[in-house]
């Protein structure tokens, strides 16, 4: 079978290059150690919360303030927009609505309380905080607490009541997951029961705050059928990984690529590439028994930063790009890594691989490092995703890129 | 006037302090203990865990040797079940001294400790991660000792006989009358205020920071304190202790402690007891040694690196740096050197011997007070050893035994809801101190998920007692001490997915940790410079 392009690691960045290549008319195969950031930021789009240590209120606005090389500045706004546009129109057809929009930042309601500054946000995120505020939990659920979010909005000035709704009858493990509620709240029988307990907490409130489990197979349709069946809005709060919004994202993602005829390879790390003159032939991965060669004609490597192992921090401060040893900057020790303060940003997290506006890597004296291989997201240089809030619109402005190029380049 | 009366103020809340307490309930002595911080965290709380057989100290120090294995055999005695029963090796490496073997054994049999030699194999057999090239290994009686329950233990045997103990409370003054001290003068570092403590005596058992207590109350004392460093690796490697069969130097030691293993460690004198930083170097170097004995050590996973400060004490006339000076105690009589009359101290020793330590000093108190009560600690058992030697799956049977038991908070550490809102009711809120009691967020992922699931027990527990979020911060930035010079690999990843969780998911902004760091800092105003930089953990067993 002809291999066009490899797409190497299954996050947002990764996930958006496969799809928009295959929609150019590319034969595309995704192969990743396994899933990405999807399953662990809380289901929005993060675009650029913050430049230069201060809150932005217009992603876009913020971007001036970016360093020089940072990848939305390389890139330029108008592929920003396109890749949200092509987000928003992707999620909209697969019946996973998004709300917000390039031209304001919004805030999602997390567990602690406080309200994180994001650009898009699924719409079970999305309804506003006003008025009366129940913060209802779910008996049993370790990962949240009602009391404590609660108490995060009553700092902000909502006006909140605190509730915890006992689960139904369920088959379940004692120290159950949101993925194990997640699933159960997807049963419509489960639902309804569950649906009176929580339509008596919210009785007297305009809105609701729960934690982000409801469901996960049925896109946003089990919290649509809660909000009818209590007659109240329903926020989800943002929780700690797994992230159920994000799983759904992934899952309308993972059955996007599938309609595009896209194999998805998940358990196989990719640990080398195979190089003819200068230029990038075949992708090396882990398989059960030998390493597996896959042949290519171009490569898209978005394996993350350091979180996502596409970058090893090594004891003696020395970073190695994990799949074709592409040049990292590194630092003089290894105590440079991190910041004195954990809240602090910590240097680590912009590290990474220098690109040209073409993605495409460069050694350490600005020429180009290895032909055929296109680098995005997490992965790239002189950009924090945490610390700026900006992964996902960088991973999506920077797939949006690579696949426009390479679709150019004719097969 | 005194707000407070007592026979005898002990100054200290470490493993001494808290056995000096106990022997004095016991003998039926009236006191009050008075400690700047929480129980355990200074020296006592930033140790490797090490039961000594006393093997370390047969050949160079046979004094301090004996003293160990007396103690150790007391401690299995009264308290079990802080003792994991792990045994130890001396592994003699090839590039050691190969006499030091022969000396290692006719030294264990004039001190006492008990020694068997196995052949390599028999001990590859008992430790299969040992290195394949040893010459020579002897089997001690070392095991791992949980300090802080420890300490629980003398401090709830000793209030239940009438003593009393005051936490954040740092002694500011002394009161004198001619050469005699009336009264202690602590601060209220939560309630705020001071407060006047009338005693008859007082027992300095403040560890490397007792020179400074005794010069407050007009004696002279200079302690010699000794840094060392420690590395923790996520995973025990070994099942029992293993040491470095050589004189006692830097890099001798692994300690496999609940689910961690400690090296250690390394001896530098120092001036200021405060100083916790660890140097990077050292930690190269300590896993670099260990490497010697465990090879897999070389690419494990390092958790994090912390130090403490020994407590050692030179006499005026002795000479030598501080690996010279010895590991045994000294019972200073202050009344004999330099005034005041009614001050002794405690000085040098280690954990392993902190029973023994409080047994001379207390002795010398009832001969100075003309009383005979003799010491009976050794013989009576603190409560909770009921239960036994400790083992490492003790815990995972008593989650899987007992349903009710409750919701699992701590993943790492298997700490369940129940434990924490029982420790939140009994008064405790600080998450820090939550941590010391429960091991809260003391395994590999460094407190990601149990760190904020705490901060929200405390505040449906006691509503309002806190403020969740600052109290959070300042368990993240106490946990964060010590990351700097051991993060690289999986570390490193872990470090940024729990960046990723706190910034990135939760949004806390370092603006607001500045504030959860000043109250720590006005909090306890003696320990300011803990929050800089290059900081080393605050941290024990692991």
């Amino acid at each position: 079978m002809r291999t066009d392009v490899i797409v190497v690691g299954a996050g947002p960045a990764g996930l958006a290059a496969a799809a928009a290549l295959a929609e150019a008319g590319r034969q595309v195969r995704v192969i990743a150690r396994g899933n990405g950031f999807t399953h662990w930021s809380p289901g929005a789009v993060d675009v650029l919360a913050r430049a230069g240590g201060e809150p932005v209120d217009r992603p876009l606005d913020g971007i001036s303030r970016l360093p020089e090389r940072h990848p939305y500045r390389l890139l330029g706004d108008e592929v920003l927009r396109r890749a949200i546009d092509g987000f928003q129109r992707f999620v909209a057809a697969a019946g996973l609505a998004y709300e917000g929009s390039l031209d304001q930042s919004r805030r999602q309601v997390t567990a602690l309380g406080t309200l994180r500054p994001t650009c898009l946000v699924p719409a079970p995120a999305a309804r506003p905080l006003a008025g009366r505020v129940a913060v209802v939990g779910f008996a049993g659920f370790r990962d949240f607490s009602p009391t404590l979010c609660a108490r995060g909005l009553r700092d902000a000035g909502h006006q909140t009541s605190v509730h915890t709704v006992e689960l139904p009858t369920w088959k379940h493990e004692r120290n159950f997951t949101a993925i194990d509620l997640a699933r159960a709240i997807d049963d419509a029988g489960f639902r309804g029961r569950l649906a009176d307990g929580l339509g008596r907490a919210t009785r007297d409130a305009e809105v609701a705050v729960v934690p982000a489990v409801l469901g996960l197979a049925t896109r946003h349709e089990a919290w649509a059928d809660l909000e009818r069946r209590t007659g109240t809005a329903l926020i989800e709060a943002a929780l700690v990984p797994p992230s159920i919004p994000g799983v759904r994202l992934y899952a309308v993602w993972l059955a996007r690529l599938r309609e595009l005829g896209v194999r998805v390879q998940l358990g196989f790390p990719v640990t080398g590439v195979e190089v003819a003159d200068g230029a990038v032939t075949a992708v090396v991965s882990e398989g059960a028994s030998r390493p597996i060669v896959t042949r290519c004609k171009e490569v898209v490597l978005a394996t993350g930063g350091v979180a996502g192992r596409g970058i090893e921090a090594r004891r003696d401060g020395s970073l190695v790009e994990t799949v074709a040893g592409l040049p990292v900057r590194g630092f003089p020790e290894r105590v440079d890594y991190l910041a004195d303060r954990f809240l602090d940003d910590h240097p680590l997290g912009a590290a990474g691989v220098v690109v040209d506006a073409g993605l495409r890597p460069l050694d350490t004296a600005g020429e180009p490092a290895l032909r055929g291989l296109r680098c995005v997201g997490g992965l790239l240089a002189d950009h924090d995703p945490t610390a700026e809030g900006s992964r996902e619109g960088v991973a999506l402005a920077t797939a949006t890129r690579a696949a426009e190029r390479l679709a150019a380049v004719p097969v | 006037m005194a707000d407070l009366e007592t026979q005898v103020v002990v100054v200290g809340g470490g493993a001494t302090g808290t056995a000096v307490l106990r022997d004095l309930a016991l003998r039926g002595i009236d006191a009050v203990l008075v400690e700047r911080a929480d129980l355990g965290t200074g020296t006592s709380g930033r140790w490797h865990g090490l039961l000594h057989s006393g093997g370390r100290y047969v050949v160079k120090d046979p004094v301090s040797a004996t003293e160990c294995i007396e103690e150790n055999m007391a401690l299995r005695r009264i308290a079990p079940h802080c003792i994991e029963d792990t045994g130890g090796l001396f592994v003699l490496l090839p590039e050691n001294d190969q006499s030091y073997g022969d000396a290692f054994v006719e030294a264990c049999a004039k001190t006492g400790v008990p020694c068997e030699e196995l052949t390599p194999a028999q001990a590859r057999k008992r430790e299969p991660q040992l290195a394949p090239n040893l010459s020579r290994v002897f089997a001690v009686p070392d095991g791992t000792l949980d300090g802080w329950k420890l300490m629980g233990g003398f401090v709830a045997d000793a209030t239940v006989r009438g003593a009393r103990v005051l936490l954040r409370q740092p002694v500011v003054g002394f009161e004198r009358d001619g050469d005699q001290i009336r009264a202690v003068r602590v601060r209220d570092m939560v309630a705020g205020g001071e407060r006047l403590i009338g005693c008859q005596w007082v027992l300095n058992a403040a560890g490397a920071w007792a020179g400074q207590i005794a010069t407050l109350a007009g004696g002279k004392l200079r302690m010699a304190p000794g840094k060392g460093a420690m590395v923790v690796m996520v995973g025990r490697y070994v099942r029992g202790v293993v040491n470095d069969c050589r004189m006692p130097g830097d890099g001798d030691i692994i300690v496999p402690v609940h689910e961690v293993a400690i090296l250690g460690t390394t001896d530098v004198e120092t001036d200021d007891p405060d100083d916790i930083s660890v140097d990077p170097r050292d930690v190269d170097f300590m896993i670099d040694s260990a490497a010697k004995m465990v090879p897999a050590i070389a690419t494990g996973r390092v958790l994090r690196a912390f130090s403490g400060s020994r407590p050692l004490f030179k006499p005026e006339d002795a000479g030598g740096d501080s690996r010279d000076i010895t590991r045994a105690f000294f019972v200073l009589d202050h009344s004999e050197r330099d005034g005041p009359g009614n001050l002794l101290s405690i000085v040098g020793g280690k954990l392993t011997t902190c029973r023994q330590m409080a047994e001379r000093t207390v002795d010398t108190l009832v001969r100075r007070m003309s009383l005979d009560t003799p010491c009976t600690t050794g013989e009576a058992p603190i409560p909770g050893a009921e239960h036994g030697l400790h083992r490492l799956a003790d815990p995972l049977a008593t989650v899987e035994r007992q349903r009710e038991y409750g919701e699992l908070v701590c993943e790492c550490e298997l700490v369940t809801r129940a434990r924490i809102e029982a420790a939140v009711d009994e008064g405790t809120t600080e998450l820090d101190d939550l941590r010391r009691q429960l091991r809260l967020g003391f395994g590999p992922c460094q407190a990601a998920f149990c760190g904020w699931r705490a901060a929200a027990i405390v505040e449906d527990r006691r509503p309002g007692a806190t403020e969740p979020l600052a109290n959070l911060e300042r368990f993240l930035e106490e946990r964060w001490r010590g990351q700097q010079v051991t993060t690289w690999g999986d570390g490193a990843v872990q470090a940024l997915l729990n960046h990723a969780i706190y910034r990135g998911i939760f949004d806390l902004q370092p603006e607001r940790e500045s504030a959860g760091a000043k109250q720590v800092a006005d909090a306890m105003p003696e320990r300011r410079d803990e929050l800089r930089v290059t900081e080393a953990a605050a941290e024990g067993e692991s």
